[in-house]
């Protein structure tokens, strides 16, 4: 059980890092105040990468098999598509 | 049905983490905040000046703190878990009052921005913007102050020794909610605050 919680630590330790970095790029981004599609989608990209990393790795689902893997992708894709669209509409108009 | 919380954690499961009903809450959950997270985009598309005006006047330092509070929870969240996993209720349970602790920083740093915009007379009706931020900052909001009344929950009865490594679904499915409202912030935070 120990080498199992071990690798869980790690896993937990380096994903918990990963969203600590990418939330400091979002707010850097947003003090720049810096405006435009692509860099709206590119924050809106890390946002989901941020999502899915918890899901699969806070959440546990990431080593589930069937589908039950699939809620939290496709609640963050669903969404995500949605929300890229109105953007991207809103930049074109 | 073998009981979820029994299997090697490296052994491909089936069924998430915690208690099944948890899930069905937490995927209802997260379908009303897509909604709510898709009409603030589509709105916007009708007043991109408005929100882009509007969305200056948020603090985003609190925002970023807040985030940094809800992540770190989520994180300790998880080392509750493990620690359960091993055996160890008393590292769970401490890991458990520090997610909340950070929890706990949510919400006053949540609450002095509510302040600070009432203050200032901002309302539900002060315009599209403001009423898109202050329902879903404030929908969120109790979805914290519920989460950390189950995480307390938890660590009472961590605390009085009633999960083991082989039965701590209780625990999972604390655990599970406090993720979903980390993982809804994670979306939020950008939305909000920093998307223009």
């Amino acid at each position: 059980m120990d080498t199992f919680t071990h690798k869980g630590k790690r896993a937990a330790t380096i994903v918990y890092v990963i969203l600590i970095t990418f939330t400091f790029i979002t707010f850097l981004i947003g003090e720049s105040g810096a405006s435009s599609l692509n860099i709206s989608l590119f924050v809106l990209a890390l946002a989901l990468i941020k999502g899915e990393l918890v899901g699969a790795y806070f959440m546990g689902l990431g080593g589930i098999r069937g589908l039950w893997r699939l809620p939290i992708i496709i609640w963050l894709f669903i969404p995500g598509s949605l929300i890229t669209i109105a953007f991207y509409l809103s930049a074109s108009t | 049905m073998q009981n979820p919380t029994t299997i090697n954690p490296d052994e491909i499961r089936r069924y998430p983490p915690g208690d099944l009903a948890i899930w069905v809450f937490i995927l209802a959950e997260l379908l009303v905040f897509a909604i709510f997270f898709s009409a603030y985009a589509f709105t916007r598309m009708n007043n991109v000046e408005l929100f882009n005006e509007f969305q200056l006047t948020l603090d985003r330092q609190a925002a970023l703190i807040n985030t940094i509070a809800l992540i770190t929870s989520s994180y300790f969240v998880v080392r509750a878990v493990l620690s359960v996993q091993e055996g160890d209720n008393q590292w769970c349970v401490k890991w458990l009052l520090a997610a909340i602790g950070m929890g706990m920083i949510f919400v006053v740093v949540k609450f002095s921005e509510f302040s600070h915009h009432f203050g200032n007379g901002i309302n539900l009706s002060t315009n599209t913007f403001y009423m898109f931020y202050l329902s879903l900052t404030f929908f969120h909001f109790m979805h914290v102050i519920l989460g950390m009344g189950i995480l307390a929950a938890v660590a009472y009865k961590a605390h009085k020794g009633g999960y083991t490594p082989e039965d701590h679904i209780g625990v999972e499915t604390g655990a599970s909610y406090w993720h979903m409202v980390d993982l809804v912030w994670l979306i939020l935070f950008p939305l909000i605050y920093v998307m223009r």
